[in-house]
């Protein structure tokens, strides 16, 4: 990557967009399988809306939307890709699957997707790059240019709990209950280069931090950060990568509807300055929202005193109502502020099916049906 | 009675016990010589070693023994095919019609083609038949057990076991069609002709419809225990074995029932998927070393070059019903030729049934055994080899099982 590359090009204020990572089931135990390159394949056979494209196990798949302006649209395409997909897998025999992870794959078994970068991954992360099977929903914020990214990085990472808590699906690993609503992102920390963007103020220190990066040869390109938020100048967007892969789109669409209401809300108001304490206590914060979900208990950077993060949601939910109207995304909130009241989450309702049926074979079997919209979710 | 009596009669009385572990232990010791020195799968090992230890080499593994045996090699393919039964997958068929439509065209030319290849080398029509109805099944053991030990899995992998599957059924009824013929021609009364192909096919299905039932039935009441549905299962499968044998049904048949039925017609998933694999390898071992004792290497020199056109008939047939459908399926291209290869390995289960039918028509026997039995033993050794590379070049096996 050459330094023009790193140019911020800018895009049309707000827009929208998703990457969905998912699991590519067998039929026979609902264990993970490895049709990804098949399955791909078949889907391409056909014009289709969206993208298709490998990740870094067999086992995976990651869907892309285009860019949207807001959530309908949105959710409309992501059902017509999964749709698509889930045509190819039935074809070939196997099913997909949303979730932050598979509840009992055994990660030795995975298989790199032959590529170089994926190769490559492999070479440097040894078993980390097999144990990165885990599933992530990402969600593109446009920018109007690199100022405001920084700037909008810096305030969407107060609100990582958030995302992290809305999205949660991952309560299984390896075959046991991890405690955790989501123990995904325990997987992603083992990286080294995971975490936050240093504490820049302008796109040109960032730049100037990124060249030094590069100049250690510590890093290529943005690729290289796993950052739970990262600006990326390649499309002129902000990206959150902490949200676990929902159990179904329309989560996943609304997700993204409250990324990016949030993101038009801060960008709008500039309610508030960057601040360096919440970085203080963002792994503390992050925690516990993996651990208890919407039942954390936070510290507040800004208000400096300990809050729940269900009134957080439920207040930020409220404090954006204007923007969400803007954007045509208010159904979306409001559904989101219906589960969190109900206390309604996506891990729930996978410790809920293991308690019903006994078995993490039904667990994955039961999240198939529900992500190819065979079932719904009970309520 | 004298002091010493305790002590055995001499010789000593071999018993099915120490033949197991005897059979199991030159298995092991086969097996790991062809993948070190020859690097080929451990099962060439095993059908070599018992040629060997059998007829055709020292004479150890006589006939008598052999019958002693017997009762491993069922049990093993007990196992065998009941989780060929489970990976048999109807509601696939259902989405992917062109791989139920492959099965059936792939049988159609293999018999076709090993019908008119043995006409033009002037072998009778009912005979040609009946061992081009034999010719149909490819070995679900073989491709099963590599698939296995290669831990080999995807698009190709899923597609052989299922064609296997469905190929094999074909086989059954077509070679007890054939066989009710044969009767027929040997004046057997009309409702032996008719009754018994149906006795076979009905009972067997029946049998494993039933064992399936018994199957959903407990594994409702022993709740969700990895262990308990396994154990249950077994001792279902063995069961099933022994009600076949018992009943004089076809133990291929009612096992596949048995599998596919509950796997299929369990709605309500309370059958927990169950890894037989780790208890069936130790009876897949003593089966192909028995398999291999069982070959006759002289029966090759009257046979030879028949049964060369046999294989090559049969490989034709199989290939062109495999590739004229696949593309219209959705498997990448380049698979249709691998699974071409993965349905050469012809199933041993041939050999009991020549034997058989050897005893009840003796003229028939002896001049079909040669070629067909030729055929397995070429294809007891090629195929394993064929199974490998398919699966291997598909990208398939896991990369550690590779070596």
């Amino acid at each position: 990557m050459s330094g023009a590359d790193m140019e911020f090009p800018g895009s049309k204020g707000l827009t929208v967009g998703v990457e969905l990572e998912l699991q590519i089931l067998n039929s026979r135990d609902f264990d993970l399988a490895r049709d990804a390159a098949d399955l791909i394949g078949l889907v391409e056979k056909a014009p289709h809306a969206g993208a298709v494209k490998p990740e870094i196990t067999e086992s995976m798949v990651e869907l892309n939307s285009s860019i949207h302006q807001g959530h309908d649209t949105l959710a409309a395409e992501l059902k017509a890709i999964r749709d698509t997909v889930v045509q190819a897998a039935q074809k070939l025999n196997v099913r997909i699957a949303g979730g932050g992870s598979h509840a009992f794959h055994m990660w030795a078994d995975r298989r790199i997707y032959p590529t170089e970068r994926f190769q490559h991954l492999l070479s440097v992360y040894g078993y980390l790059a097999k144990q990165f099977t885990i599933f992530g929903q990402h969600v593109h914020v446009g920018c109007p240019d690199g100022d405001a990214a920084i700037y909008l990085t810096h305030i969407l990472s107060r609100y990582v709990p958030h995302f992290i808590a809305l999205s949660a699906s991952s309560p299984f690993q390896q075959g046991e209950d991890t405690s955790y609503q989501s123990s995904r992102l325990n997987t992603v920390t083992a990286f080294p280069l995971s975490g936050q963007m240093p504490f820049v103020q302008s796109w040109r220190e960032f730049l100037e931090y990124f060249e030094m990066m590069r100049g250690y040869g510590i890093v290529e390109s943005m690729k290289d950060f796993y950052w739970d938020i990262r600006p990326k100048p390649e499309y002129g967007t902000v990206e959150i990568r902490v949200f676990d892969t929902p159990l179904t789109v329309e989560r996943a669409a609304a997700l993204a509807a409250y990324a990016q209401t949030l993101a038009r809300q801060i960008l709008a108001d500039r309610p508030l300055a960057p601040e360096r304490d919440v970085y203080t206590l963002y792994n503390y914060n992050r925690f516990q929202a993996c651990r208890y979900g919407i039942e954390a208990k936070l510290v507040d950077a800004y208000a400096r005193r300990p809050v729940s993060l269900r009134e957080a949601v439920l207040d930020t939910l409220k404090v954006l109502a204007p923007h969400a109207a803007a954007l045509g995304n208010g159904h979306a909130l409001a559904s989101l502020a219906a589960d969190v009241e109900a206390g309604r989450t996506d891990a729930g309702w996978l410790r809920q099916m293991h308690r019903e049926r006994g078995s993490l074979n039904e667990v994955a079997r039961l999240q198939s049906e529900l992500w190819m919209g065979r079932s719904k979710v009970p309520a | 009675m004298n002091a010493v009596s305790f002590l055995p009669s001499l010789p000593p009385a071999a018993n099915p016990v120490l033949l197991f572990g005897l059979l199991l232990l030159a298995g092991v010791i086969g097996g790991e010589l062809a993948r070190r020195t020859l690097g080929l799968p451990r099962i060439v090992g095993y059908v070599l070693i018992g040629l060997l230890l059998g007829a055709s080499g020292l004479n150890w593994l006589d006939s008598a023994l052999l019958k002693e045996a017997w009762i491993f090699v069922d049990i093993a393919l007990g196992l065998i095919l009941f989780e060929l039964g489970r990976r048999l997958d109807f509601a696939w068929l259902r989405r992917e019609p062109w791989l139920a439509a492959t099965a059936v065209l792939e049988s159609a030319l293999a018999f076709g083609c090993v019908f008119l290849a043995l006409l033009f080398f002037d072998v009778q029509p009912l005979y040609a038949a009946v061992a081009a109805s034999i010719a149909i099944a490819t070995s679900p053991t073989v491709v099963l057990v590599v698939a296995q030990e290669m831990r080999a899995e995807g698009q190709v992998t899923e597609r052989a076991l299922n064609l296997t599957a469905m190929n094999s059924v074909i086989a059954f009824v077509t070679s007890a069609m054939l066989l009710a013929w044969l009767h027929h021609e040997y004046r057997a009364s009309l409702a032996t002709v008719v009754l018994h192909p149906l006795y076979l096919l009905a009972g067997s299905a029946l049998l494993g419809y039933g064992a399936s039932f018994v199957a959903m039935t407990l594994a409702r009441w022993l709740g969700k225990s990895e262990r308990g549905h396994l154990v249950m299962s077994l001792a279902l499968i063995v069961v099933t074995v022994g009600a076949a044998r018992m009943l004089e049904l076809s133990v291929v048949l009612a096992l596949l029932a048995f599998g596919t039925l509950s796997k299929n017609l369990d709605k309500r998933h309370d059958l927990m998927p169950v890894d037989v694999g780790p208890v069936g390898q130790l009876f897949v071992v003593v089966l192909f070393v028995v398999s291999g004792a069982s070959l006759r290497a002289d029966e090759f020199a009257a046979g030879g070059v028949l049964a060369i056109v046999y294989v090559l008939a049969r490989f034709a047939g199989k290939s062109l019903g495999v590739m004229s459908l696949t593309y219209l399926s959705g498997v990448r291209r380049g698979a249709a030729g691998l699974l071409c290869l993965a349905l050469v390995p012809m199933s041993a289960t041939a050999i009991g049934m020549m034997h058989r039918t050897g005893q009840l028509y003796p003229d028939f026997g002896t001049k079909l055994a040669a070629i067909v039995l030729s055929a397995v033993l070429i294809l007891e050794l090629v195929g394993p080899i064929a199974v490998q590379f398919a699966l291997r070049r598909a990208g398939e096996a896991r990369e550690e099982a590779a070596a």
